[in-house]
């Protein structure tokens, strides 16, 4: 199991992974050259980014404006007490340096929109010269999520979609290289703002996000390794209270705006994020 | 027009609609839509995404299929 690409320290500390035939020295290769942008450093964020940098992904980028507070600790497990008034990206980075010094992580303290999103992840940011190949959408709010999905579709970037509410979690991948659904299949539009209740109107389990952010973690994972099957085309269901899995197949939709046969929405700015996240009249 | 529809709406119950009751019910003579299948069960069509055979449906649109899939648009992260 010898790969002179993995060092004495790197083979002793993914001998775990090393060892199975489903990654071996290649797979794990394949981790310490993927890269991947991590949209929320929160509740899903939290999870995602712990098992992304014990795998050894090579190049997490972390975003997020918001800063840690402490009603935040009962899920977002990556900070801790001391981080309460730090910025979330720099207490999920210091995390991150603190695990595993095989990951060159990007902190970016800033918040994903129509405006910034191409340099965050398509990699015109100065402080790079490449860009992602997966984004994780652990964000809380349906401006970030429809964006991310319009880019990523737009781009051809895959992208993990997860979202929690109360008890119950929602999971899927949309590795973007074929004929398979994007979010907008699934949901055209965003519901207008204030009408679908959010993590502090109504609560949260706390080890919800841990479950639903592992879900999303392992389909990176199985992305970049090139192993196994995806949750393309399907929607998988959590409920905590009953613990229960279901799938729901979905299908690319011919009539969606951005990736149907005829589509609205052909670049981003064509898109006002802030309403119902429809194609601009203006 | 089906006579009645299973409205499974995932994480919650599943309903089985009875579209000619639901028909006699109400006095605009229109098809019985979508969305009013979802207000049969208390939804909005704001917080949720119709689906029949995996693919959305225009909340507005007549009833044609038996059994439709409701999944809640959640935003929580």
């Amino acid at each position: 199991m010898t790969d002179l690409r993995l060092d004495a320290t790197q083979l002793e500390r993914y001998s775990r992974h090393v060892i199975m035939d489903e990654v071996g020295p290649e797979g794990q290769r394949r981790l310490l050259e993927g890269s991947v942008l991590v949209v929320g450093a929160g509740g899903l964020g939290s999870p995602v980014i712990q098992y992304l940098a014990a795998a050894g992904v090579g190049r997490l980028g972390i975003v997020d404006d918001d800063v840690v507070e402490r009603s935040n600790l009962q899920r977002q497990i990556v900070h801790g007490d001391d981080d309460v008034g730090r910025p979330k990206v720099e207490s999920a980075a210091d995390y991150v340096r603190a695990l595993n010094p095989d990951v060159d992580v990007r902190a970016h303290e800033t918040r994903v929109t129509s405006e910034t999103i191409d340099d965050l992840v398509g990699g015109t940011d100065g402080e790079r010269t490449d860009g992602y190949d997966v984004v994780v959408d652990a964000s809380d709010n349906f401006a970030t999520r429809y964006l991310c999905n319009d880019y990523c579709t737009l781009s051809g970037i895959a992208l993990s979609h997860g979202a929690i509410y109360r008890f119950e979690g929602q999971v899927t991948t949309f590795p973007n290289d074929g004929d398979g659904p994007c979010y907008r299949c699934i949901f055209p539009e965003a519901p207008e703002p204030g009408t679908v209740p959010d993590c502090a109107t109504t609560g949260v389990l706390g080890v919800l996000p841990g479950t639903v952010g592992c879900i999303q973690a392992t389909e990176v994972v199985k992305y970049l390794l090139g192993a196994g099957e995806l949750l393309e085309g399907r929607l998988l269901m959590y409920d905590a209270m009953g613990l229960s899995f279901e799938t729901v197949d979905v299908r690319r939709n011919p009539d969606c705006p951005v990736c149907g046969d005829d589509p609205e929405i052909e670049s981003i700015h064509d898109v006002g994020y802030e309403g119902s996240c429809t194609v601009s009249s203006d | 027009m089906p006579t009645r529809v299973t409205v499974d709406v995932k994480g919650e119950d599943t309903h089985e609609i009875d579209l000619e009751r639901l028909a006699a019910s109400g006095n605009s003579g229109e098809p019985i839509s979508y969305a009013d299948l979802l207000a049969e069960v208390d939804l909005s069509p704001h917080e949720v995404s119709v689906l029949v055979d995996g693919r959305p449906v225009p909340e507005d649109q007549p009833v044609e299929a038996d059994h439709v899939t409701v999944l809640r648009l959640i935003k929580g992260g």
